[in-house]
Order: structure tokens, then sequence, then C-alpha cells
């Protein structure tokens, strides 16, 4: 029988050659004879022709996923890396928590099985084999919404779900004052504040999946399982304009912030980090045609674009969105580490930035992009314009590394139809922060200093967290210093396709009815000799800009 | 138009703000008819008892058509049905209402939420149609000051079924708080309501932050639709369990709550 490590060769020669082939034509410019752009717009898309001359950055194939998983996550538990394996730390009177990501990754949601389903499954069975009873599954939640049942059921799988659910399998909670602790605080002062449990534990293990280049590493556990008290020392504007960017976490203030309290858990607990890295396989079968350059459609990737967008324009709101939430992505696992926790990322992120990086060279005045239905914090709910923010100016602005694709000064168009529209059982405080907070000012720093504190201790939006299935109360604060770095560089936004041009002027945009409108503004003020460039979407691509 | 309509913030400068609670349904799992039953039953010689049952039952149709189309209706007719019963019996009656029954049958995490938005500066203030006799006792057990309940009119110490005027009910729990904050310079515009029916909808839209509690399904759907927060309080983990009910107890319970080794 072959040993594991020989199945394991995660990129076969032959296989890396077709990849680095495959990512030629990654930066495309656009000529007169080009075709339409396929362009994301909330529950929509558009199909637009992009001037002569535009840069198209098209993200990079999949890599190959790994043809067993399942193998290669034993594999990784029995070979960690600057660890013992996870056996040799086991004993059967010892108390352990497993913190597995909540559902804001992947995605869109994954094909079950879910890698974090793989993982427990493994991890359970090892820890039953060796006696030990005492275990904890925390969904690390954060601020974010507690995960509904059958979310959660969907995610951790069956065997998971029937022996742990709700005694043993649980949201975390970061409200409940009796079940956090203060670690200590770093040398910059920052409070380090943890679930209890995970504290109390002898062994904490935290199942990841590394969607893009942010996640992981010490934001997992430090990040993953802290409260408020922990997470304002650097999700605030002064730390966020201070990162550049937050795919580059090297220059990145929020992730040197979240290191310096992730090393100060790891000396107090036993932290054993599985990290893994999933390729851009989002689309696949009849869908596929959405990740190809549509300079290379043929009819029958015209024939079911036509009949997509027919289909998505002939439902109702609800059932369109409905539809969309509850699409699978055929992801591949493209890789597993396990052990420390800094060595296992350092792993992770090279993988995941072989997955995502497109050389690109220099910026644009203007740069494109186009909002989708889903962000992270809007799984199964409604994107609202706070998020179509966070997803453009936080997200997407942010897609580089070295430099930004658009110059100091110059225009962003996001391609959304912007409505005044709100999940009010998932974000009932950003009702409040759009209406009030940003009808007053849409200055970060002064948001933070005039209502930050008031949102973050609401007894409603506490109990509504608490209990309910609502973002944090300050979520929404978290969601507008997202887009601090973007609005400090950037001269303009301009929201094309913008229904409600109010729902923009709120927030410091300007509206267009098309693109082709916004674009005519964007040039109006680069001039006709401005340089264009459009970060094509789906899936994810990062752009290491020279 | 948004629930946060500047115009809402009347007064003047006032900026303060209040915490407007409805009682039935929204801070505990009774109502009305519940506490009228309770007393019925509980007025002296049991012939008094038979024939205030009695009538209750015989009503009850009566009861059911006016809650349909009016709460001030419903209101008026059943406080109607407390004539002749003695001011004092009633005020001993709601005190052991209040100990017996509605202790153990508040909300636990509404009487959390009562304390945390006294804590957030939120002066809590019951706006109910529960009548006075009941009210008064459970607001002194909750620590609340100020409360607006249905005052029955009494002649030589007996009810004679009316009620003072106005009658806690739909629009005029909205004027009331209008008036409540116009006297106190509180502003509407930064007062929270919590209310669990679609007949609260004016005290609700009266006020620059409504919740919907455990709302009926006309008043989640103009929740819905007006993209208030919908609250759901339930009995579990009661107060029963922290051990007895009487006058501290709820005291005694939010200590137990809030006192986590976090906080020190």
């Amino acid at each position: 029988m072959a040993r594991p490590e020989a199945k394991l060769k995660e990129l076969k020669p032959a296989e890396l050659k077709h990849e680095v082939g495959a990512r030629r034509d990654l930066v495309v410019t656009l000529n007169r004879k080009s075709e339409p752009r396929l362009i994301p717009y909330g529950e929509d898309f558009l199909f637009e022709k992009l001037p002569a001359g535009t840069r198209v950055i098209y993200p990079p194939p999949p890599l190959d996923a790994l043809p067993d998983p399942d193998l290669a996550i034993r594999y990784a538990l029995l070979h960690p890396l600057n660890a013992d394996p996870l056996f040799a730390q086991l004993n059967p009177n010892m108390r352990v928590t497993i913190a597995i990501d909540d559902l804001s990754l992947p995605l869109p949601q994954m094909r079950r099985p879910d890698i974090r389903e793989r993982l427990l499954n493994q991890v359970l069975q090892t820890l039953a084999d060796y006696g030990v009873d005492d275990v904890h599954i925390i969904i690390a939640t954060a601020l974010h919404r507690r995960m509904t049942e059958s979310e959660i059921r969907r995610m951790v799988g069956e065997r998971a779900f029937k022996q742990f659910w709700p005694d043993r399998l649980y949201n975390f909670d970061g409200e409940n004052r009796a079940e956090i602790v203060m670690l200590g605080k770093t040398a910059h002062n920052e409070e380090v504040w943890l679930s209890r449990r995970a504290a109390e534990s002898d062994l904490v293990l935290y199942l990841n999946i590394n969607l893009v280049p942010m996640d992981g590493g010490h934001k997992s556990v430090a990040v993953g399982l802290a409260p408020y008290q922990s997470l304002r020392h650097h999700h605030n504007p002064e730390t966020l304009r201070d990162s550049h960017s937050y795919m580059d976490p090297t220059r990145s203030a929020l992730h040197s912030s979240a290191n310096r309290m992730g090393r100060i858990v790891n000396q107090q607990i036993n932290v054993f980090s599985i990290e893994t890295a999933v390729n851009t396989q989002m689309y696949g079968g009849m869908l596929d045609f959405l990740q190809k350059n549509e300079d290379r459609f043929n009819d029958w990737d015209r024939l079911r674009l036509k009949g997509f967008r027919w289909t998505l324009g002939n439902m109702s709101n609800d059932l369109r969105r409905q539809a969309l939430h509850q699409y699978a992505a055929p992801y591949g696992m493209t890789g597993v580490w396990a052990g420390e926790t800094e060595t296992v990322h350092r792993e992770a992120l090279a993988r995941v930035f072989q997955q995502y990086a497109v050389p690109v060279k220099g910026q644009s005045d203007i740069l494109i992009v186009g909002v989708p239905y889903i962000c992270p914090y809007n799984v199964n709910s409604i994107m609202n314009p706070v998020l179509v923010q966070c997803t453009g100016l936080g997200y997407l602005f942010n897609m580089y590394r070295n430099k930004p694709l658009v110059k100091p000064g110059g225009t962003m168009i996001i391609c959304h139809p912007l409505r005044d529209e709100f999940h009010p059982e998932h974000h009932p405080s950003y009702i409040e922060f759009f209406h009030r907070c940003l009808a007053e000012t849409n200055d970060a720093p002064q948001l933070s200093k005039q209502f930050e504190a008031e949102f973050a201790r609401n007894p409603t939006y506490t109990h509504l967290y608490r209990y309910g299935h609502a973002y944090h109360g300050v979520h929404p604060f978290y969601m507008w210093y997202w887009g601090e770095p973007a609005r400090q560089h950037l001269g303009r936004v301009i929201a094309a396709g913008c229904e409600e041009p109010e729902v923009a002027a709120r927030m410091g945009w300007e509206s267009a009815d098309t693109l082709a409108e916004a674009i005519a503004m964007a040039t109006a003020d680069h001039g006709r000799s401005a340089t264009i460039t459009y970060l094509h979407l789906p899936p994810l691509v990062i752009a290491d800009v020279e | 138009m948004s629930v946060y309509d500047q115009n809402k913030k009347r007064n003047g400068g006032a900026v303060r703000g209040a915490a407007f609670y409805d009682l039935d349904g929204t801070l505990m799992g009774l109502n009305l008819i519940h506490g009228t039953l309770f007393a019925f039953t509980n007025i002296g010689e049991w012939s008094g008892r038979v024939s205030y049952v009695i009538g209750l039952a015989a009503r009850l149709p009566l009861l059911y058509l006016a809650e349909r189309r009016d709460r001030h209706l419903l209101n008026v007719t059943l406080f109607e049905m407390f004539k002749g019963i003695s001011r004092d019996r009633l005020t001993m009656l709601g005190e052991e209402y209040c100990d017996r029954i509605l202790m153990a049958n508040m909300y636990p995490r509404a009487v959390e939420m009562v304390a945390a938005n006294r804590e957030a500066g939120l002066e809590p203030v019951l706006v109910t149609g529960s009548p006075e006799f009941i009210v008064a006792p459970l607001a002194r057990r909750l620590g609340i000051e100020t409360f607006a309940a249905n005052r029955l009119v009494y002649s030589r110490g007996l009810a004679t079924g009316r009620l003072h005027n106005p009658v806690m009910a739909g629009e005029a729990k909205a004027a009331w708080c209008a008036e409540y904050a116009g006297a106190n310079r509180i502003s509407l515009g930064a007062s929270w309501g919590y209310a669990d029916s679609h007949y609260d909808l004016p005290f609700l839209a009266a006020l620059g932050h409504p919740v919907a509690v455990n709302p009926d399904r006309r008043l989640l759907a103009v929740a819905r639709s007006r993209q208030w927060p919908v609250v759901r309080f339930d009995k579990a983990a009661g107060i029963r369990s922290a051990g007895g009910i009487g006058p501290g107890a709820v005291e005694d319970w939010l200590e137990g709550k809030f006192d986590g080794a976090a906080r020190g």
C-alpha cells in the first residue's frame, strides 16, 4: 500500500506546467471588437461593452484540488509543522475545545461535505480514539450573527451535529460576560480577551478555511473567539487606515495587531492550528461560463448567459435571493497544514497567493468593480448599502499587494443597484447606523467617537446578537471603517446602475444610471486618456501591482 | 420614510431618551384576562366568586368581538365587570397576583433588558392597558418609578365599572408618551418602545426606536415592512430558579446575572 506521503504531492509537475500556461491571458486590454464584459450587479449581472483600452484583470484558473482530501487531512494531523502530532498531545482527562470558522466563508457556501465537516470528522475520531470526552465545538463567530441550527448542521455534518448539538456545539457569545476572560495586554496596550472555555482548555484546535489571504493565522483564535473588548483595538479607523492592504498581511496594521494578540493567546494556551486552502472553483457545471474570458465565449456559453440572466430577471426578488444563496460552489481543497499557528499560516498563505496573485503593471485612473449578491456578512441575507460599501471599498479595493490598482485621487466605479434594503433580523443596528449616524456624518473617526460606544452597548442590539441572529450592534461601524483606506486613497466613488441616488449620496458617493454614464463622469475628471481597469469577478483575484 | 425621521425629535433640544414598555405579552407571558380571572376567583365569598366568574364566561364572546374590533372597546367592556369590588380588595389582590403569578411569569430576558436599558441611560416607563392595582405593585418590584395604566373609577370605595380617561389603548398610549416626554424634556426620537400587538402600532410609531416583542402576525408584518427590530422573549431560565419570589428577587437575579468574573 502506498504511503500517505506519496499521495500527497499536491501539485504534480505536469499540473503545475498546465497552470502556468493557463495564466498567460489574465490581463487583457480590450479593443473595439472585444465582447461585452460580464459584471456582477447585486443579484444580477451586467453584460456591458467597456471602452477600448480598458484593462481587464481575470482571476487565475483554479489550482488542482487534492485528489483525496481526507487522506491529506490525516497526513497533516500526523505530520504537523513545528508541533507534536495531534495524537501525541492527547490524554483522556484533558479538556479540548475545537473552534471553527463560521458561515462567512467560503463564499458562496461550498458543496457538502464542507471542509469543516471533513476536518471535524477526522479530529473527533482521533479524540475519541484517545479517550478524550470533554470536547466542546465553538463556532468562532466573534461579533457575527449566530448561525442557525440548519446552517450549523449543514456545515459540521450529521456526525458532529448529532453528537454535540446543542450543549457541546454552539456559537460563541461575546456578550456573555461570565464566559469571557482577559488574558493580558500586548506591548501596545491592547487588551486580549477570549472565550473562557477556550482559555481554560488544555488544547484548542482551530479548524480554518483560507478563502483569501486576510483569513487564518492569529486572526482565527484571537479574533474569532474574542469579544468587542479585544476587537476594538484593531477594528478602528486608525488601524485600518494603516493597512495596505488587508490582503497583504505583511503590510496590514490590522494583521499586526491580531498577531500581537495571538501571540499572547498562544503563550497561555496550547493552540493547534489546522488551516486549509481552497481553489477558485466557485462556479462549475452550467455556470462555468461566469469564470471565462468573454472573448472566448462560444454559442453555448452565450445561450447559457442569456438563459441565466432571463431566469434571474423573471424571478421575484425573494426567490432570486433564495436561489442565489442556496447555490453551493464545487470548491476543491488545495492544501491542508496543521501545527503551530504561524508556521502553518505561512504555508497556507503561500498556497493562497499561488492561487490568486496576478502580476499587473501600473495603476489606473479609474477602477471598475461589480459588487455581487454576497459578501461575508450577508450569507442567506440581504446585501444592504453598508455592506455594498464594505465589499466595494473594503474588499475589492484591497485586492492588491504593493500598490492599489487605482491611482491616488482616482475614481472607483462600483456597479450595484444600491437599494435602501436591510434584513431586520440579521442587521438591525445597520438600519439605525445608515439612517441616523450616516445622516449626520460619514467621517469614520467622527462616527467612532460619536456613536460607536452607544451601539456597542445598546441593550436591544446586544439581546438580538445573543439570542436572535443579529450581527452585534457595533458591526456596521466596523463595516464602515473597513472602507477607510479606500476613502483616504480615492478621489471619487460612483455607483453605477444605482436605483436610489439618495442611498449613494448618504455614503458620500455619486450615482449614475448606467455604467457608460459613470465612465463618462469619471473620464470628465481624468481626461479622455484616462486609464481604466476592470477587476473581473467571479471568482477572486489579487493584483500584484508593480 | 425612515424610522429615524428627524421630525420625531420633538421637545426642542431634549436628547435624553426613555424606554417605554407595554406589559402584557411584552415583559411577561400573561394577558389582561388572566389577571381578571385571578381577581374574580379571589374576591372573598364563594358566591361572589361564582357570579363574577360566570359573568366573565358569559361575556367571553363579547370580549372576543371587542378585541377583534378595538382594544379600547375591550378595555371598557372588561373593566365594566369589576363593578362592585372594593378598592381595598383589589389593591390586596394586585399585590398577591404580582407576587404569586406575575413575577414568575416575567420573561427573564425582558427584565434583563429593562435593567440594561436603565444602565444605558434610558429611564424605564410602563405604558399598559392593565389596571393600576396590578401595575403599581409590579412597577415597585421592578424599580420602575413611572407607569401609565388604566385607572378604575371608584365610588365610596367600590369600583363603578368605568375607567378614568385616557383609556390606555392604541393612540392614547402614543398621546400619553408625547405628553410625558414634553413634560420631562425627553426626546421621543431618542426613545425606545417595546410592544407585542398591532394595536400598539401608534405607540410604537411615535418613538424613534420601535421594537416588536413576540409580535402578533399583523405587527410582525408591519415590523418587517418598516424594518423594525423583532425581539423574542421566552420563559426559559425563569426568575423562580434564582431562589424565591419576593420584592428583592428580581434584583438578586439580576445581580447574579451580571456578576460575571469578567466584569470585575
